[in-house]
């Protein structure tokens, strides 16, 4: 419960939804979502109803309904890099145990993982369905479950390819220091050059063909 | 440059070879693999950025070894992979090329104009913004191989690249891959693509078959496929 008290908990319900719309979220994905949360808070309005706590059956719907609203709000206002930003951020304090870029790593890979984890049970029913295998549990879980793995496994290789989360912080610091001296030096240079020259400069083997 | 040296793989738990002992050295700009589905082309391409590591011998990256320094290999060898969905993870191009450059440029403001122009360069200037998902197979393609090229790797292998792309996809990243300013080796299905490069290796049952010319690279693998006869249940 956020609040236990239906008339406040009908107020920030009110105020979650408009932040929500004042972020001009896409209208069917929203929709979509909030959808979702509706069939919980009914199911549980209904329960509360059949208790007889109709002040307690609005106090749930209204608070499950802000909390989705401004989780959306979130993500639809907020760039997935600033998210993590702030992710990193707030691990920082925890350094020395947990690694503040891989957390906040972790933090993107959940929502990345999340719709294609769906997608992939979509076509695993589709597929089943195909087969004339709808009503075989089986069908559905086995292979979305490996699928889903298989999935996991290809993304930790990609990151591990692409190296990211790698032991970079020390080096990012180091590289800050160089970029504000190099900055005052060279003004023409673009970012992009000064990134191939940074690499260079590091590596000492250049970055021509030769 | 690339150096095999005796460099075996198996397979962890039943100790099956899937790589025989490979030396050899890969020093030209094109460089193409070929072979058969499980030969072992994969397993090769992915000792070259330390993905895999050999049980025995080495794989050394202008000295490097891929065993004692995979990171830094991997900061000289970029890698595309043949499905791009599971290469990208951030929901809008150009925050997925910033994750790359998140190691390499602290400033937010600066990785973002290095993404853009990242993007830019490679044909993809107008999806900065766009998600993701709603981009086309093709498309997705070129923002993973913008995602490597934005940290300016020296080699880049591409382990069948196009196999998912559609003919003009296909063709586009093909001859993109082609115009690179560096090293280039691709595993590929695709035998024109293969026969474009300066030296083509065959791979055999997780051994090198033949090592050269890629017309005669090509030819000898046709001569091999052809001669061996399809498995089936019955047979």
């Amino acid at each position: 419960m956020v609040v236990a008290d239906p008339v406040t908990s009908i107020g920030i319900m009110c105020a979650s939804l408009l932040l929500l719309l004042s972020t001009e979220p896409p209208a069917k994905p929203t929709l979509r979502a909030m959808s979702m949360i509706m069939i919980v808070a009914v199911l549980t309005v209904t329960f509360q109803l059949w208790r007889g706590d109709i002040a307690r059956a609005i106090d749930v719907a209204a608070d499950l309904t802000s909390i989705a609203a401004l989780a959306l709000a979130v993500s639809c206002s907020t760039p997935m890099e600033s998210m993590l930003d702030l992710v990193s951020r707030m691990v920082r304090p925890f350094g020395r145990i947990l690694p503040p870029e891989t957390i906040g790593l972790m933090f993107a890979l959940t929502l990345r993982a999340i719709p294609e984890a769906a997608r992939i049970f979509i076509e695993a029913r589709t597929a089943a369905r195909a087969r004339g295998l709808e009503r075989d549990p089986r069908a559905v879980l086995i292979p979305g479950a490996t699928r889903t793995v298989g999935f996991a496994l290809q993304l930790g290789q990609a990151l591990h390819a692409r190296g990211i989360a790698e032991e970079a912080k020390p080096e990012r610091k180091k590289r800050t220091r160089k970029t504000r001296k190099a900055r005052k030096s060279k003004s023409d240079t673009t970012p992009h050059a000064e990134a191939q020259e940074r690499i260079s400069t590091d590596s000492g083997i250049t970055t021509s063909s030769d | 440059m690339i150096e095999f040296k005796d460099a075996t793989v198996t397979a962890p738990d039943s100790g099956v070879s899937i790589l025989e002992p490979t030396t050899m050295t890969l020093s030209e700009q094109r460089i193409s693999i070929i072979g058969a589905n499980g030969s072992g082309k994969s397993t090769l391409a992915r000792l070259i950025n330390g993905l895999v590591l050999p049980v025995s011998g080495t794989v050394t990256v202008d000295g490097i070894d891929t065993a004692k320094d995979g990171a830094k290999v991997r900061r000289k060898v970029g890698y595309l992979f043949t499905d791009p969905t599971a290469q990208l993870i951030m929901p809008t191009a150009v925050e997925d090329v910033t994750l790359s450059l998140r190691r390499i440029i602290s400033d937010k403001s600066e990785r973002t104009e290095a993404a853009l122009t990242a993007l830019e360069e490679i044909g993809l200037g107008g999806k900065a913004d766009v998600s993701v998902n709603a981009l086309s197979g093709g498309q997705r393609q070129l923002l993973a191989l913008a995602g490597i090229l934005a940290v300016t790797p020296e080699v880049i292998v591409a382990d069948e690249p196009t196999t998912l792309l559609d003919l003009r996809w296909r063709a586009h990243v093909g001859a993109l891959l082609r115009t690179l300013p560096l090293q280039v080796i691709e595993v590929t299905h695709d035998l024109d693509a293969a026969s474009r490069a300066e030296r083509t290796i065959v791979i055999d049952s997780g051994g090198v078959a033949f090592d050269g010319e890629p017309a005669e690279a090509v030819k000898f693998y046709r001569d091999l496929m052809f001669r061996r006869p399809t498995r089936t249940a019955d047979s």
